[in-house]
């Protein structure tokens, strides 16, 4: 009963007799640490991107370590707190101040200024979005952005053309269009996904979160909720009693639903898991122009405890601007970041070339908004507002309920 | 009960009783016989001892320094952490009892404690009723007993695994095998694995497959079980249910006593099944159907960075287990019967 605890002091304990991170030795190899969070499909691109850079700089050893998601932030959260973190880590936006308030991560801004790392050359003023108080905490590999993944065949058979600037009504009557005649649910349910609520509230002139807590208030959330349980009852949403169990799976690719809104470069995933075709859609909007949509982007940090900041720094520099690690990497971290990579990839299958279209399609409509940095604690939050969700949507939780544990747990989870 | 034991005649008895009235009353004789046997050997006896208490600690040494740094060490830090507000980076602040006023005022530990209870409740009596049942049915001498014994023995060794928390959520998803056994009945409930308050069933279905273990266990209690009781209750005449009611049952009640002990404890720290069955998107979901104390534990400690609250959460577990025992211990004085001697 007690392995639990006893065993994150282990582990401390651990971590801190393990503390020489990267080493150098009598040759002048240093060695440093990477890791990050994604897939198998991943790993043999970043490795490949790895083997191109140990051969340009052979003084430098790259030692490797990922695991998916959710098991990154423990696995990474636990070596932080031994002192103990890679030398250079995948990172997103909303981990920068969480990170920076613990005293983690290194500010890049001076090795830019030495020239191991180059801030000119970014997309879409990218090269801002690592930025924190005045410290640049992350530099950015590759942008996304929200968006509405659709099953094309579905869509197509309902009849349904979703256009840039519709407006919600517009698509939930074709939520209830498909319903109707693809006998499936519309949409997977978009009441638990915090990036689309942080979208919708946008769209109001508001945001989820503001620099240190909530952006939005009790009633906000009880609307938006109530509105959501009416439509998984009626069916227009999935039955999350059947989309739960074929999870990891989507519920699109699963044919529980016609469209999802998630992040675009997962479209790429969609066409792997599932029979149709799959394409982006427009984010629907409440005046019929704004989306509320910025670029998220994933990123790459430093820690601040690393033995070899300029190492770390030439390796970052190498991750986002070389060419021939833009071929490789393709549309998997992201839009490149860098026009180089950008220019370097030109993608010939049907997904990427849908979300290259995408997102260049967002830059030129100018509805992009700036980010600012989630507080510390949003993580938590993320979570928090999925779970309540889906108690929610099950039945399990009143909406009225579910909002005010809501409020109860994002105080917590944003005070500590 | 025990009456139909000790008034049970007794045609064979037991050579152990008498070897050990037969130990026990020779030195009494041999010492009325003038010279005193033991004298010598009472003086060498301390020294050879010591150095044998002490051989016997140098053997024991790895397992004492594992003990004292992995055990004992970690116990009396979280025992620490338990006051602290301790996030892992900032080194813990000492706030007292208000992670225990928390934990209580948390309606999502309240949540976890109920799932737990019912877990334990509904699981352990149906395992132990599993584990009997077969045990009974595998101690009469058939052919091919010793495959049955191993195949049923197999889920406790692999029942813990990753994979097999994987299978079980595939057999308890929509479609899957358990739903469309259900739809042969009629039933058209759908899977499990989504309904948050009928995947803890899946989890109990998980640990009573598992009934191999205490099935062993309880087979070796019931070989202890002196055949001659039974031959003399069935020349009385008691039917198989009567002989299993005032024989069988008090005569295997310390195993049976060691059983329910052992599974309750570790009913309480299940942890991986509910975990892996339940995770998917949020953790121990769907609607913390599968939050079960430790994965709430686990998500207070290691998702949410809260090492002070989790330590305290642990030592209320600690807590209650160790009542819960204790409260078995005392029970025991009514219901199991030891043999005379043994005790």
């Amino acid at each position: 009963m007690l392995k639990v605890a006893g065993g994150s002091l282990a582990a401390l304990g651990l971590t801190a007799a393990g503390c020489g991170t990267g080493s150098g030795s009598g040759d002048g190899t240093v060695t440093i640490r990477y890791s990050w969070w994604g897939s198998e499909d991943r790993a043999k691109r970043i490795n490949q991107s790895i083997a191109l850079f140990e051969k340009k700089f052979p003084k430098i050893k790259i030692k490797t370590d990922f695991q998916p998601y959710a098991d990154f932030w423990k696995k990474f959260n636990t070596q932080a707190s031994g002192g103990n973190a890679p030398d250079v880590f995948q990172n997103a936006i909303g981990f920068l101040r969480k990170y920076d308030a613990k005293n983690v991560l290194l500010d890049l801004r001076e090795q830019a200024a030495a020239g191991n790392l180059r801030l000119d050359g970014f997309r879409a003023g990218l090269e801002k979005f690592g930025e924190v108080d005045g410290k640049l905490l992350g530099v950015p590999v590759g942008s996304n952005s929200m968006a509405l993944v659709v099953d094309q065949a579905v869509f197509t058979k309902a009849g349904v053309t979703p256009k840039p600037g519709w407006t919600w009504d517009e698509y939930h009557a074709a939520l209830a269009k498909i319903q109707e005649t693809q006998g499936r649910a519309g949409d997977a349910g978009p009441y638990g996904i915090m990036y689309l609520y942080d979208l919708y509230l946008r769209q109001q002139g508001k945001a989820f979160f503001t620099t240190s807590g909530l952006g939005f208030t009790e009633a906000d959330l009880t609307d938006w909720w109530s509105k959501a349980v009416t439509r998984v009852k009626s069916g227009v949403y999935a039955d999350p009693k059947k989309t739960i169990p074929v999870k990891p799976k989507s519920a699109v690719t699963a044919e529980l639903a016609g469209c999802e809104f998630t992040w675009d470069n997962f479209a790429v995933r969609y066409t792997s898991e599932g029979k149709s075709q799959y394409g982006l859609a427009p984010i629907p909007t409440t005046d019929g122009r704004k989306t509320g949509q910025y670029l998220g982007s994933l990123m790459l940090s430093a820690s601040k405890r690393t033995k070899h900041p300029k190492e770390a720094a030439q390796f970052i520099d190498f991750m986002v601007h070389d060419p021939e690690v833009g071929k490789i990497m393709g549309y998997d971290r992201g839009v490149p970041a860098t026009t180089a990579q950008n220019d370097a990839y030109v993608p010939s299958d049907e997904v990427g070339k849908q979300i290259a279209a995408y997102e260049k399609q967002l830059v030129e409509s100018r509805v992009l908004e700036p980010i600012t940095p989630h507080p510390a604690g949003a993580d938590v939050c993320e979570a928090a507002f999925m779970r309540l969700a889906e108690e929610m949507s099950l039945g399990e939780r009143p909406v009225a309920d579910a909002v005010k544990q809501y409020f109860t747990e994002a105080k917590t989870a944003l005070s500590s | 009960m025990g009456a139909a034991v000790t008034s049970a005649p007794n045609p064979a008895p037991r050579p152990e009783r008498v070897t050990r009235q037969d130990v026990e009353t020779a030195p009494a004789g041999s010492a009325s016989g003038g010279r005193p046997p033991g004298a010598p050997g009472r003086t060498a006896r301390p020294h050879r001892a010591r150095r044998e208490n002490l051989a016997g600690y140098l053997f024991m040494s790895p397992w004492i320094a594992g003990f004292l740094l992995l055990t004992a060490g970690p116990m009396v830090a979280s025992l620490y952490f338990a006051f602290t507000d301790y996030n892992l980076f900032d080194a813990p602040k000492w706030i007292g009892l208000d992670n225990f006023t928390e934990m209580f005022g948390d309606a999502r530990w309240r949540t976890s404690v109920e799932i737990t209870g019912w877990y334990v409740v509904i699981g352990t009596p149906l395992k132990l009723a599993a584990a009997l049942g077969v045990a009974l049915l595998l101690n009469q001498s058939r052919r091919g007993q010793g495959f049955y014994r191993a195949a049923f023995y197999a889920p406790s060794l692999i029942g813990a695994s990753v994979s097999i928390a994987i299978v079980w959520r595939a057999i308890f998803s929509d479609g899957a095998a358990v739903d469309r056994a259900q739809q042969v009945f009629g039933m058209e409930a759908g899977g499990w694995i989504g309904d948050p308050d009928r995947i803890i069933y899946a989890l109990v279905a998980l640990t009573v497959w598992q009934f191999g273990a205490p099935m062993v266990i309880f087979l070796a209690g019931l070989k202890q079980v002196p055949r001659e009781l039974y031959e003399a209750a069935q020349v009385d005449g008691a039917s198989p249910w009567r002989r299993f009611w005032h024989i069988t049952l008090p005569m295997i009640s310390p195993v049976l006593f060691f059983n329910v002990l052992l599974e309750t404890i570790h009913s309480f720290q299940i942890f991986g099944s509910a975990y892996i069955i339940g995770s998917q998107g949020n953790a121990c979901g769907p609607a913390d159907g599968t939050l079960v104390y430790t994965c709430y534990l686990y998500i207070q400690g290691f998702e949410n960075s809260r090492m002070g609250l989790a330590s305290a959460m642990a030592w209320m577990l600690l807590l209650a287990v160790g009542l819960v025992t204790a409260v078995l211990f005392w029970s025991q004085r009514r219901w199991v019967h030891y043999e005379e001697g043994a005790r």
